[in-house]
Order: structure tokens, then C-alpha cells, then sequence
């Protein structure tokens, strides 16, 4: 009984990320990076998995200082550590990635600024155990990269006719060069919010 | 006062232990993998070079640290390349160059020809320019109005033609700072370090 609570808890805690409290469709953060790194889907996945990897660690080393936190230095503590894996990743990617990196140019260390990261800090790691709160950083996420990459999928097929560089609509297809461009990343993501709030309501009826 | 000393390590301990322990990750870090993060400028800087002044076989390192006055009485020290043909005929010069954009610094490889006379462009080495206004100086339409433009003075003007190349360049639409920023990059380093080629002896009569 008590091992299905806990199964309960922390299946709930992992899927919520996904869906229920996904960051981008239903809880509407890290809007920056969602409309600036959509363009195509590998700068979308590199954005995400850089902020599964900063939010993976901030929210363990969070966790396990949750107990010592002083309230009134925690907002401090939080983008102490937040930044430090920004810096990591950023590092990380301009060795590893350098094409990359250059490709998303700020916006790695604007990860610093996210607000899913200071919230999932705030609102879990600072206030459970290490386990809830990976699953929580592991779900979240997965959520932030899943809602990135459909995003991405839907502009870089839109205006390049190819997805991962790999060409799926005909050559008659005549790219919509606007879906690169800002507009067209708050048109797909318009759209994309009206989409996930029709699945929501149908799903509550 | 031992009182407020004690008071201040019950409130800061957790601060300063986590400073020291993050500091010390990032030292790691850097100290890993820094040598091939430059490796990658130095390729990147080879690759752009290449690009400016097509044909050239290697590039030779000219002048080390040459110093360089920027705004705000700071200066910065850059290395000028010469760039050889095959047989060692000198086919120009490239260097980077440094100024401030509108978020950020910008570095720039500009190439010049042999004598130093006609630029053989600029490329974007790196920036943090706003995406899709200030980041279209990596552009070609925009770059293009560099090339083979004159060694000279340049003027940023808002209208015109930029298929004309000539001192004027046209700046881009909704980015004229970071237009202006690289028209300033390339006026204050072409005029200084043609100054101090000249005056070693390394283009002009003593070339």
C-alpha cells in the first residue's frame, strides 16, 4: 500500500513535466528560449537537453541544501547554482559544439534567467526529498525539450520543407521563409497553446 | 564583535562553502576544456582567413600583440597575419579586430590585400548580436558591401545602393547600431594597423 503511494508519487511527480504542468503549453515559462531557438530542431534539442542538464543539477544540489537554506539568502543560493551549470554547459558546448554554440549565442547563458529552472527550484527542490525532486528536473525537463522540439518540427518543416536536414515535403512545396523569422515562431506557438488547451478541455469533459 | 562575527558565519557559511566549491567546478571546467575551446577559435580563425582571401596557402604570423587604441581609452593587442600564395607571394593581411556591439563585444577577422590598399572583407568571428536584426552582419548582403571596398574611411548611411561598393555602406534595416559598430571596428583598426605596417616597413616602399 504504502509502495503504491510512493509509485503514485513519484510517477506523478516524473509525468506531470510532460503534460499536466508542462512548462511551455500549460504553465507558460521559458518563453524566451521556446520563440528564439525554434527555427530548426537540432539548436531546439541542444537548448533542451542543455536545460535538463542545468536543471537536473540544481535541482539535486537545492535539494540536498534545502535543510540549511537560510528564506532570506534562497533566491541568492538558487542563481549561484543555477549559474555555475549555466556556465558548465555553455562551456561544454563551445568545446564540444562549437557550430552550435554560435548557433544559439546567448541564449545558453540566458538559461541563467530561465524561469523554469528558479522554479522548479523554488517551488520543489527547495521543499522535497532528492528523489522527487530528479524526478521532477528529469520531467520538467522532458517537457521543456518535447514542447522545443514540436515547436521546431512544425517551423522547420514549414520553412525549409525538411526536418533534421532530411527533405519530406515535395519539391513543388514552396517554403514559407516567415516561419523562420519571429513571427512565425509566435504564430506556431499561438496555435500550438490553442491546440494543447482544445486536447486539455476534451480530456476534463 | 564576536557576536557579529558569529552572526554573520551562521547566516553566510552555506554561501561562502557553496562559492568556494562552485568556484573550484568551474576552474576544473575551464581548466579542461579551454585549450581545445581555443583550438576551436584558432581553426575557426584559419577557416574564416581562408575564406577572405581565397588562393592563400598558409598564413604567417607577421606581427605578435600589436596594440591597438579602442574607445574609452582602452586598447587591445592583435596578431597580424600574412597571408602567402603557394611560390610566398603575399596575397594581404588578416587580423582580428574587437568593438562593441549593441549587446555585447564583437570580434571580427577583417582581411585587407597586399598593400593594404582594398579590403578583402570581414567575417564574424564572434557575436552576440539580437537574432534576426543585429546578427545579420554574418550575412552575405551585408558583408558583401565590404569586399573589395577601399582601405579608407568608411561612412554608415541608412539609404543607398549596397550592391555599390564603395566608402558608403548601407546600413541594416532595424540594426543600425551593430551596422555602425562594425563600420567603426573596421574604420579604427584599418587606420591603425596600416599606420603601424607602414611605419615597420611592412607594406608601402619597404614592403
Amino acid at each position: 500500500m504504502a509502495n503504491d503511494v510512493a509509485i503514485d508519487k513519484y510517477g506523478g511527480t516524473f509525468l506531470a513535466g510532460l503534460w499536466r504542468e508542462n512548462p511551455v503549453f500549460r504553465l507558460l515559462l521559458g518563453m524566451c528560449p521556446t520563440l528564439a531557438v525554434t527555427a530548426a530542431v537540432k539548436p531546439a534539442l541542444t537548448m533542451g537537453l542543455s536545460v535538463i542538464f542545468v536543471l537536473l543539477c540544481s535541482n539535486i544540489v537545492v535539494s540536498l541544501m534545502r535543510k540549511a537554506l537560510k528564506p532570506h539568502l534562497r533566491i541568492l543560493m538558487f542563481t549561484l547554482t543555477i549559474s555555475t551549470f549555466v556556465t558548465i554547459a555553455d562551456l561544454f558546448l563551445k568545446a564540444f559544439a562549437p557550430e552550435m554554440s554560435a548557433t544559439l549565442g546567448p541564449y545558453v547563458p540566458l538559461i541563467i534567467v530561465n524561469c523554469i529552472i528558479i522554479c522548479r527550484a523554488e517551488a520543489c527542490a527547495s521543499k522535497n526529498t532528492l528523489m522527487v525532486s530528479i524526478l521532477d528536473a528529469v520531467g520538467m525537463g522532458i517537457g521543456f525539450t518535447l514542447a522545443l522540439c514540436v515547436l521546431a518540427s512544425v517551423r522547420e518543416i514549414l520553412s525549409t520543407g525538411c526536418i533534421l536536414e532530411i527533405q519530406i515535403l515535395p519539391d513543388s512545396f514552396v517554403p514559407w521563409a516567415a516561419m523562420r523569422m519571429p513571427v512565425g515562431a509566435f504564430l506556431s506557438l499561438g496555435l500550438l497553446l490553442g491546440l494543447a488547451n482544445a486536447v486539455s478541455k476534451k480530456g476534463r469533459t | 564583535m564576536l557576536r557579529h562575527i558569529r552572526h554573520f558565519i551562521e547566516q553566510s557559511w552555506l554561501l561562502i562553502v557553496c562559492s568556494f566549491i562552485f568556484g573550484l567546478l568551474l576552474a576544473a571546467a575551464n581548466a579542461a576544456w579551454m585549450p581545445r575551446i581555443q583550438q576551436n577559435k584558432i581553426d575557426k580563425l584559419d577557416r574564416l582567413m581562408s575564406g577572405l582571401l581565397g588562393g592563400a596557402e598558409e598564413f604567417d604570423l607577421a606581427v605578435t600583440q600589436l596594440e591597438v587604441s579602442l574607445p574609452k581609452d582602452r586598447t587591445a593587442k592583435s596578431d597580424i597575419y600574412k597571408a602567402l600564395s603557394a611560390d610566398g607571394k603575399c596575397l594581404g593581411w588578416a587580423f582580428i579586430a574587437e568593438g562593441s556591439g549593441f549587446a555585447d563585444k564583437i570580434e571580427l577577422v577583417i582581411a585587407v590585400n597586399a598593400s593594404f590598399e582594398e579590403l578583402a572583407g570581414f567575417d564574424v568571428l564572434a557575436s552576440n548580436e539580437t537574432p534576426g536584426f543585429g546578427d545579420q552582419i554574418k550575412l552575405d548582403y551585408y558583408r558583401n558591401q565590404f569586399r573589395n571596398a577601399p582601405a579608407m574611411k568608411l561612412e554608415l548611411s541608412k539609404t543607398g545602393d549596397d550592391k555599390k561598393i564603395d566608402s558608403e555602406i548601407v546600413a541594416i534595416t532595424g540594426a543600425t547600431v551593430s551596422s555602425q559598430a562594425v563600420v567603426d571596428i573596421l574604420n579604427n583598426y584599418i587606420e591603425q594597423v596600416k599606420g603601424q605596417l607602414l611605419t615597420k616597413g611592412l607594406i608601402g616602399d619597404g614592403e
